[in-house]
């Protein structure tokens, strides 16, 4: 099984960063996602972690840091939550962490649709400021 | 041939009425590369607005204008199979709020749903429009057909204002469909 590294875009479509890493478990998903083929973008990234769930069984953290994400993207965000939600139902180490910018002022439409994400898969999303990680 | 004869109506009205609380104005056709020029200038011309307002523009800007360009029924075929949604965006500003209005052709037979769908938005409250984009969402990823458009729900949720809707008929097929929406700035103005 491989990594995924994926240079993020910003053109007339946005490519997120994505750096899925199997030695650590590690999973990013970075920067703006609007794409000309959102699902088929998507796609890799779950057969990635159905991989990873089903072979490696190893703890899994996930960390959003997208700044922007349209409506189609959305859709394939919380089909990925659900998977790993089905994967910490069987038994799997689940940690999943949002990523925000709190200089950024409309933050609160981004947290609400996080909260939303939490209703929707059942997942625990934890909410970090970036003005946390400095220093 | 006297000055004025290629002139069929007079730009300067046409640029008067522009001047009057316009920012922006596009007719014509749309697709990803038209929208990322649009897109990337918002920061641009509503440089008096708050960062909150302006990501609120770009946020309704990305969901409506993609479906001029998807949903218009005047198309203009640009070769290699790819075809361009004819519409209308206009951004205005008014003291403390910005107005974004998409306007495009639509087919009588296709756009009751549509009105519909925005009649039932404009009925919800926040709390109500959430549970709305979640069970769309969710339907959407059961592979239901025609709940895939949550776009409209999220542009009420974003622009924190009804969609304000007029349907003005071209002719026996076709409808002039628009949609309106109102972003506050921020009161501090900062």
């Amino acid at each position: 099984m491989n990594d995924i590294h994926i240079k993020g875009l910003h053109e007339a479509y946005f490519v997120p960063t994505v750096n899925f890493e199997v030695e650590t478990g590690i999973c990013e998903l970075a920067g703006e996602s609007y794409l000309e083929e959102t699902i088929k973008f998507y796609t890799p990234l779950f057969a990635w972690i159905k991989e990873y769930t089903e072979t490696i069984k190893k703890p899994l953290t996930f960390n959003f840091k997208l700044s922007y994400f349209n409506t189609s993207s959305s859709k394939c965000l919380v089909d990925l939550l659900n998977m790993l939600k089905t994967y910490q139902k069987n038994g799997g180490e689940v940690t999943v962490n949002w990523y925000y910018d709190d200089s950024d002022e409309d933050i609160d439409e981004e947290l609400e649709e996080v909260e939303d994400f939490t209703i929707e898969t059942g997942l625990t999303i934890n909410k970090i400021p970036n003005s946390s990680l400095k220093n | 041939m006297k000055t004025g004869e290629i002139h069929d109506f007079s730009l300067y009205e046409y640029h008067n009425l522009l001047q009057q609380n316009i920012l922006v104005s596009y007719k014509g056709p749309i697709d990803e590369r038209i929208m990322s020029v649009i897109g990337e200038n918002i920061e641009v011309v509503t440089s008096s607005g708050d960062a909150k307002a302006k990501s609120k523009i770009f946020k309704v800007f990305m969901e409506l204008a993609q479906n001029v360009w998807l949903y218009s029924a005047e198309t203009c075929n640009v070769g290699n199979g790819r075809v361009m949604g004819m519409g209308t965006l206009v951004i205005g500003e008014f003291g403390n709020y910005y107005t974004f209005v998409t306007g495009n052709v639509v087919k009588n037979s296709d756009i009751e749903p549509v009105i519909e769908k925005c009649e039932k938005i404009n009925s919800l409250d926040r709390d109500s429009l959430r549970e709305y984009r979640r069970e769309q969402r969710r339907l959407a990823n059961e592979g239901k057909k025609n709940s895939g458009n949550i776009g409209l729900i999220q542009v009420a949720l974003t622009a924190e204002s009804p969609l304000d809707i007029e349907l003005t008929p071209v002719n026996d097929e076709e409808s002039f469909f628009s949609i309106a929406v109102k972003i506050e700035k921020d009161e501090q103005g900062n």
